[in-house]
């Protein structure tokens, strides 16, 4: 269709993150194409998501390393009901829960690898795709 | 020594709407409307009301309650915000409030728009304790209970070879049980086949392993056991209760176990506090927002060993008429989702002998769980007084 009706429904607009002063440096990482991980400044334990203190010493200092980017499948969905339009185009797309490297979980699409392939422990590598000016998001391309 | 909280509250009246795919009425209106008829059911009067714990959120508030109850003096407003944990978590702080005499009668109460009002996905994201689901999951394609739960679904499958035609079991034979029942959103036949068939949500999970969206309300009042005697119904006490929470509470992605979730922690708390065990229990009503999750709560209620869910739910073990007969209402799969409170009403109609058709023989001892979040969970056990 080449020209806008008033029956043309709206472009969806995509879901984005909304940093909080906890998680910013992980989503200033993922804009640099670098995997930010919080460690804790008293114990050294990494954790995920972000948060202001340490659940093992409960020290509140924490200091951001970069992480490999490497990981294996914990688990994953292909998801076929879009549940926001923004994601109707793309269905169906497959989410894949992966152990990282660097001993956090991260949940991503993961693209390039057919759904027979998909089993735990399959190895994957984490990719950037810039979605925004301001934000990058993370996916997965088998490793 | 037995717990103190160990029959000393009782749940004295019952009530719900019409379950249905379509309303007019506000999620307030239809939470009144359940709540006038468990007052009513108990022998009550809205008067009698001290406590009311409605759900939250989308729940009347205490203004609510004494704006259209006309409650002279409201003694206790609580939240439980712990999803569909939340109503049977809510029997816990009820039981304590009318136990130690803070109240009289508590009020616990859902109405719920969830078919003609926001649906899930929207509602998901207005709720802080999904913040970081909003921050990390919706963004990349994770916005609904169904995408989330699956991961968990999908590892259970792979590790201990659990199959979908065992999730359609669950689907089945609730839709049989809910059939008998008359007041569902679904009253038409279910075969495995059409389970197989139908469409793909969230792999591994079709559309009927998927719980209702659905209009309706349900509530439920709980007095102390002593007063509760005395009332119109026969009496059916809270003999063990629990609410546990997961480590990880607020993402299922960061869970070590995605399969071990708050119900791990509550249910020998609630065994505890009832003194008895999985083997008592003559009727469960399990919080079934998906059929994996029935499965899953089976292993950690104890019915099972882990792994063993899938197995477990076969050859009408869980039908009317088999070892553990389940859902015997239609639950949140087929009769409408309340959030669960459906389950409390129609656990208490068991308790009773007066669940029709559904009936199951000579119940004197039943199980309720609740599970909700990121999988907070919550159990109750029942008894039918002597
Ligand atoms: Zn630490």
């Amino acid at each position: 269709m080449s020209t806008v009706s008033a029956a043309t429904p709206p472009v969806p607009e995509r879901p984005l993150p909304t940093p909080t002063r906890d998680s910013q440096p992980y989503w200033d990482g993922l804009r640099e194409g670098r995997l930010m991980l919080q460690h804790c400044a008293g114990c050294g334990k990494v954790r995920h998501y972000p948060r202001p203190v340490c659940p093992h010493c409960f020290s509140m200092e924490s200091q951001w390393r970069q992480a490999p980017l490497d990981g294996r499948i914990h688990s994953w969905t292909v998801c076929h009901h879009p549940f926001n339009f923004f994601f109707k185009s793309t269905t169906p797309y497959t989410i894949a829960l992966v152990d990282m490297a660097a001993g956090v979980r991260i949940n991503a699409p993961l693209r390039g690898m057919a759904e027979s392939a998909l089993k735990i422990g399959a190895p994957v590598r984490l990719a950037f795709e810039p979605v925004s000016k301001d934000v990058t998001l993370p996916y997965f391309v088998p490793g | 020594m037995a717990h103190a909280l160990r029959d000393k509250a009782a749940i004295s009246g019952i009530g719900e709407t019409a379950y249905t795919r379509g309303t007019t009425k506000s999620g307030l209106a239809l939470q009144l409307e359940a709540s006038l008829k468990a007052i009513d059911d108990a022998g009550l009067s809205p008067r009698d009301i001290d406590g009311v714990v409605p759900y939250f959120p989308g729940g009347g508030i205490a203004e609510d309650f004494i704006a259209n109850l006309g409650l002279p003096d409201l003694a206790v407003s609580a939240f439980v915000p712990m999803g569909g944990a939340s109503c049977v978590a809510a029997l816990q702080m009820a039981a304590m409030a009318v136990a130690t005499g803070v109240c009289r009668n508590v009020l616990i109460s859902v109405g719920r728009t969830g078919y003609s009002g926001a649906r899930v996905s929207t509602r998901l994201q207005q709720f802080p304790q999904f913040a970081l689901a909003a921050e990390f999951e919706a963004p990349i394609g994770m916005f609904a209970p169904a995408q989330l739960y699956a991961q968990g679904a999908r590892r259970h499958m792979e590790l201990y070879g659990t199959t979908t035609r065992q999730f359609a079991e669950v689907a089945v034979v609730t839709r049989r049980h809910a059939i008998l029942n008359g007041n569902v959103v679904m009253n038409k036949p279910l075969t495995v086949e059409e389970h197989h068939a139908s469409r793909m949500i969230a792999d591994p999970f079709r559309l009927y392993d998927c719980s209702l969206e659905s209009d309706g309300g349900a509530a439920v009042v709980v007095s102390a056991s002593d007063r509760a005697r005395d009332l119109r119904q026969r009496l059916v006490t809270i003999s063990g209760v629990a609410e546990g929470h997961p480590e990880s509470p607020a993402s299922i992605a960061q869970r070590p176990d995605l399969l071990e979730f708050g119900l791990a922690k509550a249910a020998p708390r609630a065994f505890g506090m009832a003194g008895v065990g999985p083997k008592d229990i003559d009727v469960a009503e399990i919080y079934d927002c998906f059929t994996f999750t029935v499965i899953n709560q089976l292993e950690l209620l104890g019915f099972c060993k882990k792994g063993e869910g899938g197995p477990f739910v076969m050859d009408g073990r869980i039908a009317l008429g088999g070892e553990l007969p389940i859902n015997t209402h239609g639950g949140l799969l087929s009769q409408g989702h309340v959030v669960g409170l459906n389950h409390v009403v129609e656990l208490t109609r068991q308790l009773r002998h007066a669940a029709g058709k559904a009936q199951v023989k000579d119940a004197e001892l039943g199980l309720v769980t609740g599970y909700g979040d990121m999988g907070d969970g919550s159990v109750a056990i029942l008894r039918r007084a002597a």
